[in-house]
């Protein structure tokens, strides 16, 4: 076995650890842990995606949580608000296609006593059970929200062409804010801090090789997770490794010497954007439905400063790095959660852990700038070989 | 509102002006070959304001754009926009009464100087050291915090000054030590992006300190007494004091504008240590050095200037300016470890809005946006969307100052070092 293959003989073997896991794995804890994985995977997409946005193409965005809330919001307002009947309500807003019946409720919010009073249930009523309303496919709604996802990132990329470094962060930061603060203020649609709730991914259970999945089971969401995570780094790898990835890099490190050299750094700059937040909003619309409610304190600064602080600490210039530095941090996080007793005082860690969290991303900024996970990876690849000699082999100088 | 739909469709229309007017504007101006930095700015204001009847002419003559090309429209386009607001909801609190709009007037000011002087330190940091620190909000935080220990928990009934001091002291010393083990390898060249790795150091740093309090004081929310009472006065006359009426906890002026003793004191103090501030960075060799670097670095430190002591007095200095905003303020609002997201996100917008690194465009961006927030509080039809609304109003203001004038009212380009090229 050669050592040039290590790196990936070890991502095959982590692959494979993912995947038998949860079929090996039987302790009582079991949901609880599945939750963390799933968690983390979650995180792990976001924090990859992010790392292609900041550590490749160098645009330090702090709206990724606002996609994540795009994504979310779709799906949720589309399976909230459009339905299926083969009957006319003659009280919704509603359009015929073929002999079905496509229906808008209309939106009551949640002032107090009117929960059950939209048009739909007011119908449901008069028909007393003898229609089947359909609600849309949970898929539909995904697919829905990533496309969204795009959209918005298509936007953004466009307005923030013109912005650079510091500008950037605080511009996509007041783009993030702004659909916080709009969320939490249209109650009548979106239900403001009360939040929506969402149909899980399998709502009518799942069966599968013979095995019947309740909709609260762990498993399926894990693998559906567990791929979109394959998936985005999937993509990701491949970005990096052709001509998509180098232009990126090259708008990372002079923009306007890559534009001299004939890189379109309008477009990459724009679809490096739309890429990596319909990463986010697929991950986001995924997680809503896992969770099965969303709230706009999804979109808080605090979930960006853990998806920047998990991309910092595994690398940010290494999207793998950052994906298992996620995964590794949400369990660190969970597992410090226990707190203890010193003496006389009672040490609170679902605080004190945020706190060595924080010391621990700026010791990693100012002593690793490559973050922790990033140089373990490089060593290996480097199969134990000085960087130098690396580099000289590369340049072949050296036999 | 009633006639809201006016209201949407005179926005719609300026909305769609100005989006044009900026568009074919820079265009014409490219293309005749003229400085177009400033073009986008006026060709959508000029189109907010008044439509194609002004772009027009702009478009044939292409004047050189001025200082009074700038502000006109833009004060017209805000003006555009209140008429039809008053048009289509005249029985609105901020048409029809007059006393409101003057005290919101005044909250609006005396806010906005407050916010003024918190993005100062923003602002100085990063004239200095080219960075945006993400940090700000929490010094503010334990500006309030350590004023609310001294004199409410440990010593209760000293003098507040105390406190105020004791505030200042500790961020100071934090912000010191802080850009001594986190910040320095910015300067030697090390850090390939120091623009990125100061905005993610200081956001750490945040997230540190704000779960450091939170850990160690808890996060129930705490408040400090007021400071001073106001004396009691009455003029002209005691029976009828329509000029100013004051108790113990509030002021009231001509009848109509009421203003409360805590905001009226913090903006006081405010007023008086910017004023010490001004005489600091002009009249002493200190505060000289400081505006020296600012301007360019390697010709300060030619001069005998040395930069990196500079740039840990600016630092310690912004940190204890945020502070002390904090220290004035915890007497008016209960303080949470979270209290300082808000103000910090504000700062941002205050001093894009003023042009980063420039002082009196923080102090100005300071007080527009607290007129744009009152204004916002205050006419929305709705109150509690209204209230859900307020940090998107000040957000609402960045976004637009980045797309039309990123270098913002008084805004530079700098000319090298740290600081992130435009």
């Amino acid at each position: 076995m050669s050592k040039q293959h290590t790196p990936q003989l070890a991502g095959l073997v982590l692959i494979a650890f993912f995947a038998i896991f949860p079929f090996v794995y039987s302790a009582n804890d079991y949901p609880y842990i599945m939750h963390l994985l799933i968690t983390g995977f979650f995180y792990a997409i976001l924090a990859s995606s992010w790392s292609m946005l900041a550590g490749y193409a160098g645009q330090f965005s702090f709206g990724h949580m606002g996609f994540t809330g795009i994504g979310a919001y779709t799906t949720a307002l589309f399976i909230h608000y459009i339905y299926i009947s083969p009957e006319a309500t003659n009280l919704c807003t509603e359009y015929a296609i073929g002999d079905q019946f496509l229906i808008f409720v209309n939106p009551i919010g949640i002032t107090s006593s009117t929960l059950t009073q939209d048009c739909l249930r007011q119908a449901l009523e008069i028909w007393d059970g003898s229609v089947q309303v359909t609600a849309m496919p949970v898929w539909l709604g995904i697919a829905l929200g990533t496309i969204m996802g795009g959209i918005f990132g298509l936007l953004i990329g466009l307005l923030v062409l013109p912005l650079r470094a510091a500008y950037l962060a605080l511009f996509t930061l007041g783009f993030s804010e702004i659909l916080r603060a709009t969320i939490s203020a249209e109650l009548a649609i979106t239900r403001g801090q009360a939040g929506i709730e969402l149909p899980h991914l399998f709502e009518n259970g799942l069966t599968l090789f013979g095995r019947t999945f309740d909709k609260t089971d762990k498993l399926p969401p894990y693998f559906v997770m567990f791929f979109l995570l394959l998936t985005c780094l999937g993509i990701l790898a491949w970005l990096s490794k052709s001509k998509f990835g180098l232009f990126v890099r090259a708008l990372r490190e002079d923009q306007d010497a890559a534009a001299a050299l004939g890189v379109n750094t309008t477009r990459y700059k724009v679809l490096v954007f739309v890429i990596t937040s319909m990463m986010a909003a697929a991950a986001g619309a995924m997680m809503a439905h896992y969770i099965g409610i969303i709230t706009p304190n999804n979109l808080m600064i605090l979930q960006m400063s853990l998806v920047v602080a998990m991309a910092v600490i595994g690398g940010v210039e290494n999207f793998v790095a950052a994906a298992i530095g996620a995964i590794i941090i949400e369990f660190t996080l969970e597992l410090l959660r226990n707190s203890f007793e010193v003496g006389p005082f009672v040490v609170d860690m679902t605080i004190w852990r945020l706190v060595i969290f924080g010391i621990l991303l700026m010791v990693t900024l100012r002593f690793s700038r490559n973050g922790i996970i990033s140089p373990m990876i490089d060593y290996f690849f480097r199969g134990h070989v000085a960087k130098e000699t690396v580099a000289k082999r590369a340049t072949g100088t050296s036999p | 509102m009633e006639f809201s739909h006016i209201f949407w469709t005179v926005l719609a229309w300026m909305i769609f002006w100005a989006v044009v007017g900026s568009f074919v504007t820079r265009r014409v101006y490219l293309h005749r070959d003229l400085d177009t930095s400033s073009a986008a700015f006026v060709g959508s204001m000029l189109g907010a304001a008044t439509g194609p009847f002004g772009l027009a002419p702009l478009w044939m003559n292409t004047p050189e754009i001025t200082r009074r090309l700038m502000v006109l429209p833009a004060l017209g386009a805000v003006m555009v926009i209140a008429a039809a607001f008053a048009f289509a909801d005249p029985s609105n609190n901020c048409v029809s009464n007059g006393s409101f709009v003057a005290s919101q007037i005044v909250n609006g000011l005396i806010l906005g100087i407050i916010y003024g002087f918190m993005a100062l330190g923003l602002t100085l940091i990063f004239s200095i050291l080219g960075v945006v620190s993400f940090a700000h909000g929490e010094f503010y935080m334990i500006g309030g915090m350590v004023t609310y220990f001294v004199t409410t928990v440990w010593f209760p009934g000293i003098n507040p000054i105390v406190g105020i001091l004791a505030a200042c002291l500790v961020t100071f010393v934090l912000g010191a030590l802080f850009e001594r083990m986190f910040l320095t390898p910015m300067y030697e060249g090390k850090i390939e992006r120091p623009v990125e790795y100061g905005i993610l150091v200081t956001f750490g740093l945040a997230f540190t300190l704000q779960y450091f309090i939170q850990a160690t004081v808890g996060a129930n929310p705490v408040k400090a007494k007021r400071f001073v009472d106001f004396p009691r006065i009455r003029l002209p006359s005691v029976e009828d004091p329509w000029l100013i009426k004051t108790s113990r906890g509030n002021m009231e002026l001509f009848d109509t504008v009421s203003i409360s003793n805590p905001r009226f004191m913090a903006a006081v103090a405010c007023v008086l240590v910017l004023l010490s501030l001004l005489y600091f960075l002009h009249r002493t060799w200190t505060g000289k050095a400081l505006r020296a670097v600012s301007l360019d670095r390697e010709a300060a430190a030619i001069a005998g200037i040395n930069p990196d002591r500079m740039n840990m007095l600016a630092f310690a200095l912004g940190g204890m300016i945020a502070a002390l905003a904090g220290a004035m303020l915890v007497q008016a609002f209960s303080w949470l470890p979270q209290v300082g997201a808000i103000p910090a996100m504000r700062s941002f917008v205050i001093v894009v809005l003023g042009g980063l690194g420039s002082l009196p465009g923080a102090f100005l961006g300071g007080i527009i946006v607290g007129l744009v927030e009152s204004a916002g509080t205050g006419c929305v039809p709705d109150a509690q969307k209204a209230a859900s609304y307020i940090p998107a109003y000040g957000m609402m203001v960045l976004t637009l100052t980045l797309l039309l004038r990123p270098t913002g009212l008084f805004g530079r380009r700098f000319s090298g070092g740290a600081h992130g090229k435009l």
